[in-house]
């Protein structure tokens, strides 16, 4: 059977678009598929170090769509997870090196491969989005509780629409103290104002920078509240489509927020 | 948690909400902007179609969006010279 290949994207950057593509990928081989993750950043590569994967990197994306070596060359095989390759982005090319059909043709290769390839995409809207979106089968847009971030991935919703992609999203660093204080847009909020399906809510998590610093994939750590949400993701994407979406809540229950969750004045 | 007791009661709007109506606002704004290019290109096109019927003056015609509060409207104006004769037998 084919594979798919889901592209990551949010328009702005800093969102946790790179973080997502690596947890998402690393949870989708652990539940047993075989996956690459693809980094399209071309020229400001990261998901080598978010994986922990820098140091064995020989050939990239570019050398793959330009021919100048085979994609088995440039699949760097994660040695704690089975099944997770990353295929590099190059640091010393600009993001106009790539064609678009230079990426299909690579795509093709890498859905008959792999039961999934997801691409992490760059920041913006230009020809680095474009090279990322074209072969894309399934998005996922990543953004934050702010107005920033949220009017950026609106923008590019209604841009993976114009290519029939119907995106899902995932709301990244939610903090539920600050949405239950209501100094935060809830999931709520976000999803009146965008038009998109929800695929997940992942807490704001400290041990993403810990895990980011040592480059282990977040899901690897059992205690880690993000590593478990993106492990939901995956499975959701993976076909337990009726998982239920867990809404992140505050861990501290003090007496207040507990009669005002009781007289029902939060929403 | 107290203070979210005198934000209550002070009918203060909590800045989430201040967050949600800005974004609203902001996004259906951004869906009217029409680029240059894409405005030439209207232009060009009404010109070419309002021309098999009329003589108009290119030179005078005006297109634009005009935007108020509750709504934008796209002007197109110009004068007409005459009414395309053979074309009015033909029909």
């Amino acid at each position: 059977m084919e594979g798919k290949i889901i592209v990551v994207t949010s328009g702005k950057g800093g969102v946790g678009k790179t973080t997502a593509t690596a947890s998402i990928g690393a949870a989708l081989a652990l539940e047993g598929n075989r996956v690459a993750v693809i980094d399209m950043d071309i020229g400001l590569r990261n998901l080598d170090v978010v994986l922990g994967l820098e140091n064995r990197i020989v050939f990239n994306i570019v050398d793959v769509v330009n021919k100048r070596c085979n994609l088995s060359q440039a699949l760097i095989r994660d040695r704690r997870i089975e099944n997770l390759f990353l295929v590099p982005a190059s640091q010393s090319d600009n993001k106009d090196v790539l064609t678009p059909l230079g990426v299909q043709r690579v795509a093709k290769q890498l859905k008959s491969e792999f039961d999934y390839a997801i691409m992490d995409s760059p920041a913006g809207i230009e020809k680095g989005f474009e090279n990322s979106v074209v072969a894309a089968d399934e998005a996922i847009v990543v953004c934050t509780p702010d107005v920033s971030s949220i009017r950026d991935a609106d923008r590019v919703i209604g841009l993976l629409y114009a290519r029939s992609i119907t995106p899902r999203l995932v709301v990244n660093r939610i903090m539920p103290e600050m949405v239950a204080r209501g100094d935060m847009l809830s999931h709520e909020d976000v999803m009146d104002v965008l038009s998109i399906d929800l695929l997940g809510l992942v807490p704001m998590d400290n041990q993403v920078v810990i895990s980011t610093n040592s480059g282990v994939p977040l899901v690897m750590q059992n205690q880690s509240l993000a590593g478990q949400a993106f492990r939901r993701i995956a499975k959701r994407i993976n076909g337990e489509s009726d998982l239920p979406i867990q809404i992140p809540t505050a861990m501290n229950t003090g007496i207040w927020s507990r009669i005002i969750q009781k007289l029902g004045l939060t929403k | 948690m107290f203070n979210d007791f005198i934000k209550r009661f002070s009918g203060k709007t909590s800045s989430k909400d201040t967050a949600k109506k800005r974004l609203q606002f902001a996004l259906v704004y951004d869906k009217l902007e029409i680029n240059e290019m894409t405005l030439e290109n209207l232009q060009k096109d009404i010109v070419e179609v309002i021309s098999r019927y009329f003589e108009i003056d290119t030179k005078s015609l005006q297109l634009e969006v005009q935007r108020e509060k509750e709504l934008s409207a796209l002007v197109f104006n110009t004068p007409i010279l005459c009414v395309k004769k053979n074309r009015a037998l033909k029909s």
